[in-house]
């Protein structure tokens, strides 16, 4: 490899990451600035159904029926904004966790809570389309940059949704072996030639074509994992690929 | 003492409790007096201002038996906010709203301010509740602690009177 070819790949490496700090920021930024008006919004409408059982009380069993349904409809209504606040909340506890920009940079954390995260923030990607199949074995916390390792397996299961032409599923297995956890996340697309498949993990290579892809984001991987001290392995065949993370428990 | 313990409907005094609130953003200030409004009777000192609320504890000496800041406020944070209360007023509980990004900052803060709580955006207001009773209840207590302290110093003040006088007698 020449230098000159060398300088390029670092260059966009470096854009990459960038790219990826810029939308950490981003993503927490969004998800504080919803917060609050979730919050006001949440405690508006507790208070909303709390005041129609008051009502409810104060106008007794004797209620003029319309009255009476009128409060029913409100009370449905609380109800349904209830089920609808919870949705927004779970996704911005999901924004914060995937961004964990409130967090000291290398500590002990949660694997699967990274991998639900990120499946979160997924989510419309997946719809109707993608089914996901959890396996998860019983993993001790590890020592990681845990925003760092949402990013592998965003742009991992990112790869996969776009291995799959129309509909599949994607596996996500994960196991402790000795003094390490493993990560296996497999899909049933189209598989990559075996040819590519010694170059996916190399920076710029890419087969998606302007927009889909930079061909930095196994790269990134790559780097990522082995950074933590540990390594990213690739299987294909024309059934689907298979992405095998090993971390060490304890980080380097 | 005739306190027991606190409701939400007052005091051992039989007073209405005043809970100082500050918090930029008007809506939360708003939804929370609706809470109050429908399922207490405490009475709410609002200001979306931390430097007004200050202005108005020492100069209008304002009175409140609980305060409950927001942390990421543009004028001052809440910590800062809360310790200058804790200046003035030692014994009032004070309580952070914290939102989801300053978490772990807000709780090692914590640790430095002595906060009595912090409650986490978007909040429950039957959490909320929970907290403020407990907290009313924790300064009811400490009162009636100080009370019981000054009836035994003067109990042992009177005891060592006595003292002196058996010994006066016998010297």
């Amino acid at each position: 490899m020449s230098d000159r070819t060398r300088e390029k790949e670092l260059t966009g490496q470096l854009i990459q990451a960038e790219k990826m700090a810029v939308l950490g920021l981003l993503v927490a930024g969004v998800a504080h600035e919803i917060n609050t008006p979730m919050g006001a919004i949440h405690s508006n409408n507790d208070i909303m159904s709390r005041a129609v059982k008051k009502i409810e009380k104060a106008v007794g069993p004797g209620a003029d029926p319309e009255v009476a349904r009128l409060l029913g409809i409100m009370k449905e209504v609380c109800r349904n904004n209830e089920i609808a606040t919870e949705r927004i909340m779970h996704i911005v506890r999901s924004l914060k966790n995937f961004a964990r920009l409130d967090e000291a940079e290398r500590k002990y954390a949660d694997i699967h809570e990274g991998i639900e995260s990120t499946l979160m923030l997924l989510q419309y990607q997946l719809k109707m389309r993608i089914g996901i199949e959890k396996d998860f074995g019983d993993l001790p916390m590890i020592e990681c940059h845990p925003n760092q390792l949402n990013q592998v397996f965003m742009n991992i299961l990112v790869n996969s949704t776009q291995a799959i032409p129309h509909r599949g599923t994607i596996r996500i297995r994960t196991w402790k072996e000795n003094e390490v956890v493993k990560i296996a996340i497999s899909d049933t697309g189209v598989g990559i030639p075996q040819e590519h498949l010694s170059k996916v993990f190399d920076p710029g290579f890419t087969t998606k074509g302007a927009g889909a892809g930079t061909g930095l984001g196994l790269s990134i991987c790559y780097r990522i994992v082995r950074d933590h001290g540990g390594t990213i392995a690739v299987e294909s065949s024309m059934t689907g690929t298979t992405f095998t993370i090993t971390l060490p428990v304890k980080g380097r | 003492m005739k306190g027991e313990n606190v409701s939400d409907n007052g005091n051992n005094n039989g007073s209405t409790p005043t809970i100082l609130l500050v918090d930029d953003e008007e809506m939360v200030l708003n939804s929370i007096k609706s809470f109050f409004a429908i399922e207490s009777n405490y009475r709410l000192e609002a200001y979306t201002s931390p430097i007004k609320a200050l202005e108005d504890i020492v100069g209008r000496l304002m009175h409140f038996d609980l305060v409950i800041s927001d942390y990421l406020m543009p004028e001052m944070d809440g910590i800062t906010f809360l310790a200058k209360v804790k200046e003035k007023r030692p014994l009032v509980p004070r309580i952070l709203l914290t939102g989801y990004a300053d978490k772990e900052n807000a709780i090692k803060a914590i640790n430095n301010v002595g906060l009595y709580q912090y409650i986490e955006k978007p909040w429950d207001n039957e959490d909320l509740r929970l907290v403020i009773r407990n907290g009313l209840e924790k300064t009811v207590l400490l009162k009636q602690l100080e009370e019981k302290i000054r009836e035994v110093e003067r109990a042992q003040h009177d005891l060592s009177e006595v003292q002196k006088d058996i010994l006066r007698v016998f010297a």
